[in-house]
């Protein structure tokens, strides 16, 4: 259980520092179950922070947003730290971030938040409807929402999102300093999911997806939001040659979906952030599900785990199941 | 213009006999409600509180085909919408239908759009009045309300039982007749009123924009924008969402030598928005962007047409993944200290 | 005026002549006369210096260009294009015999009869010559109805002008032609140095005179500074803003600056408008 003063007066720390331009942590939300990441730059506004499990967001995401401005002529960049907290599954964006060198390790303070999940809103919104509540906690195997002095308590399944109850990773796996004790880690992951999936016949699977996709609506904000899509110039805002239409139909949200699972297949760290943020609730993370498990079984990698690992598809080694280079 | 009724278990029946029209409702489509055309009338539901995505695509499509031609030909196929057709939208809330006669503004300024404007002329509006607003609705501070007539045809409340129907237009007559509803009587149109008036003390954000359009402008480098920027996402949720928010892009495709002219949403929150063959972006991070669709909706918008464009649905505050808020960062606006903005 | 009915329909239109202004290579300038296919079109065509037209080729796309002749040459519309991107490379495949697609008039246009009576100053820079030519020409060919007609017009290389074989046609009563380089080249006669300190040299007095200019930002910026120098007040300050562009009928939401659309409230615009939107000096 995390003491939020301490964790505010940590970061207040941090933030203090010479060296340090900015801390991205989590804030409360405006209503309901939300929560919503915060850069924080003065030390003011390290009070704002908190961490309980409406913290879904993952900040690792924030250090790849951020724009590289022109320096003014005359004028030094800024290369001071950015502090960041994280969760297991965010961390394993910062490991799988240092492995592809999109940033040197020296540039990051991470801050370790051991995490025992996060609600999913839509599960909350089910079960309570549109209310703010005025406290979530986990307590045990409970999860405990405080809500006009009344409290419930829930079995964690019943409001954690799916992916937490499968969590591999719920200790930061990088990290200059945990601001909490480590926890248990209390599931397993067989990748059950993407078994059940696999059992549809071919025509099921693309009748399947032709629903999906069809309700695809391009706001990409599944893109924007996954911390290991950062490319400067994303191959479907390519016009020189364009590769994927804009127009949204079955062929083109297709194109779209399979090239971003593919492009991944290998970096997603499964954070499950671009299943979450989708406005028309395509279940995304069914096709980088299926890629991780692939590349498990083919290659025996797992991205955003080890600092030290190569990127999969940067490496190469004699026992790779392929007959040829491809 | 006339009052009406049918039975809730009659909702099927109903839309069955509007044959003549191309009947749109709300219909689940997954874990969300979207305004599809009637396959099944009963799929439809009425028990949701707003489609996700908002019936704005009904008058100005995702994607749609401005003109068809043939490469190596001079010969152009515009594919403009039948103004004569007949099409019904039934169970549209009264904020999107307010913020089609928000965007008319815009599609007929000078030039007008045949592609949006015949099927605004093609169309009746069947709305439905808000019993129980969602908390972050907000319709009353932007002219509407859970029950305004604002851009209808009719407009049906829920009463229980029964559907209530308040016919508006020549076209919401029309719609009754077709549906052949029964006649209304003094009880139903109190019981209306009355959940019109609850609904409305029911609404609980609010924000009261005197004086915003003429601020914002006074705000163009005040760093509170920052706050919000920095989590921006950059996506076109709140765009794409959003039943006023009218930008597209436009583009030539081509499949061997069959080619058409399309034009499909587009997002001022999206990097590529503006950026010049140069290179050069007049808008390139997340907080001029974010500054610029504020000051559109807010100020740019009503400066030239008299109304701001939002209508107080709630949707990009419900979806925006990082929780930025509008009504936030209108009453953050209203707080920081305005000036000249820097010129030459 | 295109089909009243539908703005997005363009024009045919057939190409004349085409030929290149500057050497041929990334980014020359390519001036197109074109003339409509359906010669009925003339009937209702009207343009005014400053309008702009939406040019392209189908199955690539459309681009907003401002059209570079003046309403006063009758017959043809002229573009000056230059090669950036995708649209404007496919139009640069264009020769005569070809045909391009065009939308417009679009745009609003300079106060030419609020000018009447004024001196004229043009300054222009490169490629931002090409909006400037119409004034020019309007100007020429109303002789009349305006004081004296000064163009001052300097590019990096000698080669680089645009419009080369009409510079003679700028001088005589009243008018007078002033070319710049920017660094020394041998035969070069006139001067060597950037337009803004051009305009210095020639020093144009703002009484009674209308200033207008256009080329790239750092020009038109530092070309008003020293406007400003001279006397000349914002309202007597005129230029061109470009945006990226859809539409170009106001409807796509792109091209705005401030409150401002390029392609429907511009891209004309005087420097005391300009003042007042914060996102012009961005």
């Amino acid at each position: 259980m995390v003491d939020l003063k301490e964790l505010q007066d940590k970061a207040k720390e941090v933030i203090s520092r010479d060296d340090v331009r900015r801390l991205i942590g989590w804030q409360r939300g405006t209503y309901g179950f939300e929560s919503a990441p915060i850069v924080v730059t003065d030390a003011s506004d390290a009070d704002k922070l908190i961490f309980d499990p409406t913290c879904v967001q993952n900040p690792a995401s924030f250090i790849t947003l951020e724009e590289k401005r022109p320096v003014p002529r005359g004028q030094e960049p800024d290369t001071r730290k950015v502090a960041v907290m994280v969760k297991g599954c965010d961390s394993r964006a910062i490991v799988q971030q240092l492995v592809e060198k999109a940033y040197p390790r020296e540039n990051m303070i991470v801050m370790g938040m051991p995490c025992r999940g996060v609600i999913d809103r839509r599960k909350a919104a089910a079960l309570f409807g549109d209310v703010t509540p005025d406290e979530v906690k986990l307590d045990g195997d409970k999860v405990v929402v405080s809500l006009n002095s009344e409290t419930k308590e829930l079995a964690r399944g019943d409001i954690l999102a799916d992916k937490c109850m499968r969590c591999r990773y719920p200790n930061p796996l990088v990290s200059d300093e945990l601001m909490t004790e480590e926890v248990e880690k209390w599931g397993a992951d067989e990748f059950a999911d993407v078994d059940e999936f696999e059992k549809m016949s071919p025509a099921d699977k693309w009748k399947f997806w032709e629903e999906q996709f069809s309700k695809c609506i391009r706001c990409y904000s599944c893109r924007n939001v996954c911390p290991m899509c950062y490319c400067v110039e994303c191959v479907v805002a390519k016009l020189k040659p364009q590769w994927t239409r804009r127009s949204t139909d079955i062929s083109e949200n297709a194109a779209y979906h399979v090239q971003r699972a593919w492009h991944l297949s290998g970096r997603c760290i499964e954070c499950m952030e671009c299943q979450r943020v989708c406005p028309v609730d395509i279940p995304i993370m069914t096709l980088n599900r299926k890629m991780t498990r692939d590349v498990k079984e083919m290659f025996d990698y797992e991205p955003g785990v080890d600092v030290e690992a190569e990127p999969l598809l940067a490496c190469y080694n004699p026992q790779d199941p392929e007959d040829y280079i491809m | 213009m006339g009052d009406y009724k049918f039975a809730k278990d009659k909702l099927a029946e109903v839309l069955s006999s509007l044959g003549d029209y191309q009947v749109f409702a709300p219909t689940p489509a997954g874990d969300v409600v979207r305004f599809l055309e009637v396959k099944d009338p009963a799929a439809v539901t009425l028990e949701s509180a707003n489609s996700t995505v908002p019936p704005k695509e009904l008058m100005f499509p995702e994607t749609e085909t401005l003109f068809k031609y043939r490469l190596g030909d001079t010969g152009l196929d515009p594919s403009v919408p039948d103004a004569s057709a007949r099409r019904l939208v039934f169970g549209i809330r009264p904020c999107d239908a307010m913020a089609y006669t928000i965007v008319d503004n815009l599609f007929s300024w000078d030039f007008t759009d045949p592609y949006y404007l015949n099927r605004r002329e093609n169309t009746t509006l069947v709305g439905f009045a808000c019993g129980d607003p969602c908390a972050n609705c907000f319709c009353p501070s932007m002219g509407g309300a859970p029950a305004s007539e604002k851009g209808l045809d009719a407009l049906m409340f829920d009463l229980g039982d029964t559907f209530y129907v308040k016919t508006l237009t020549d076209k919401g007559d029309a719609f009754a007749k077709a549906a052949g509803l029964d006649a209304a009587g003094d009880a139903e149109s109190k019981a209306a009123e009355k959940q019109a008036e609850e609904a409305l003390g029911k609404v609980k954000r609010s924000i009261d924009t005197a004086g915003i359009p003429e601020k914002l402008p006074s705000l163009y480098d005040h760093p509170f924008w920052e706050q919000f920027s920095d989590r921006c996402l950059s996506c076109g949720i709140c765009t794409f969402l959003c039943p006023t928010c009218h930008c597209f892009d436009i583009q030539d495709e081509a499949e061997a030598f069959n080619a058409r002219r399309a034009r499909m949403w587009d997002t001022c929150m999206f990097a590529e928005y503006t950026v010049h063959t140069s290179g050069h972006n007049p808008r390139p991070t997340r907080k001029e962007r974010t500054r610029n669709r504020i000051s559109h909706k807010y100020s740019y918008f009503p400066e030239k047409f008299d109304v701001i464009a939002c209508v107080g649905c709630g949707r990009c505050i419900n979806n925006c993944p990082v929780n930025i808020d509008l009504l936030d960062i209108l009453e953050k606006s209203k707080q920081a200290e305005g000036k000249e903005a820097k010129t030459a | 005026m295109m089909d009243e009915s539908n703005p997005y329909l363009p024009y045919i239109v057939k190409v004349e002549d085409a030929w290149y202004e500057t050497p041929v290579g990334d980014r020359a300038v390519k001036t197109f006369k074109v003339t409509f296919e359906d010669e009925k079109v003339w009937d209702t065509w009207s343009h005014r210096p400053g309008n702009c037209a939406m040019v392209g080729r189908l199955g690539i796309g459309e681009s907003m260009f401002c059209i570079s002749s003046s309403p006063t040459e009758e017959g043809y519309l002229r573009f000056s294009i230059m090669q950036a991107g995708k649209v404007t490379s496919a139009i640069h495949e264009v020769d005569a015999g070809d045909t391009l697609t065009v939308r417009g008039p679009l745009g609003n246009s300079f106060p030419m009869e609020e000018w009447e009576g004024k001196n004229i100053v043009s300054i222009g820079g490169g490629i931002g010559q090409a909006p400037l030519r119409p004034v020019i020409n309007y100007v020429r060919a109303n002789k009349d109805k305006y004081g004296d007609l000064k163009v001052l017009y300097g590019a990096r290389t000698s080669d680089l002008h645009c419009f080369k074989t009409e510079f003679d046609e700028y001088s005589g009563e009243g008018t007078a032609c002033h070319l710049a380089i920017d660094v020394e080249e041998e035969g070069w006669p006139h001067f060597v140095g950037f337009v803004p300190d051009l305009l210095m040299e020639v020093a144009p007095s703002p009484e009674n005179t209308i200033a207008v200019t256009c080329g790239p930002p750092i020009l038109i910026k530092f070309v008003t500074q020293n406007l400003e120098k001279l006397g000349f007040t914002p309202d007597q300050i005129y230029t061109t803003l470009e945006e990226r562009m859809k539409c170009g009928i106001g409807k796509c939401g792109r091209c705005n600056v401030g409150s401002m659309y390029v392609c429907k409230d511009g891209p004309v615009f005087s420097y005391e408008t300009l003042k007042k939107i914060p996102e012009a000096f961005a």
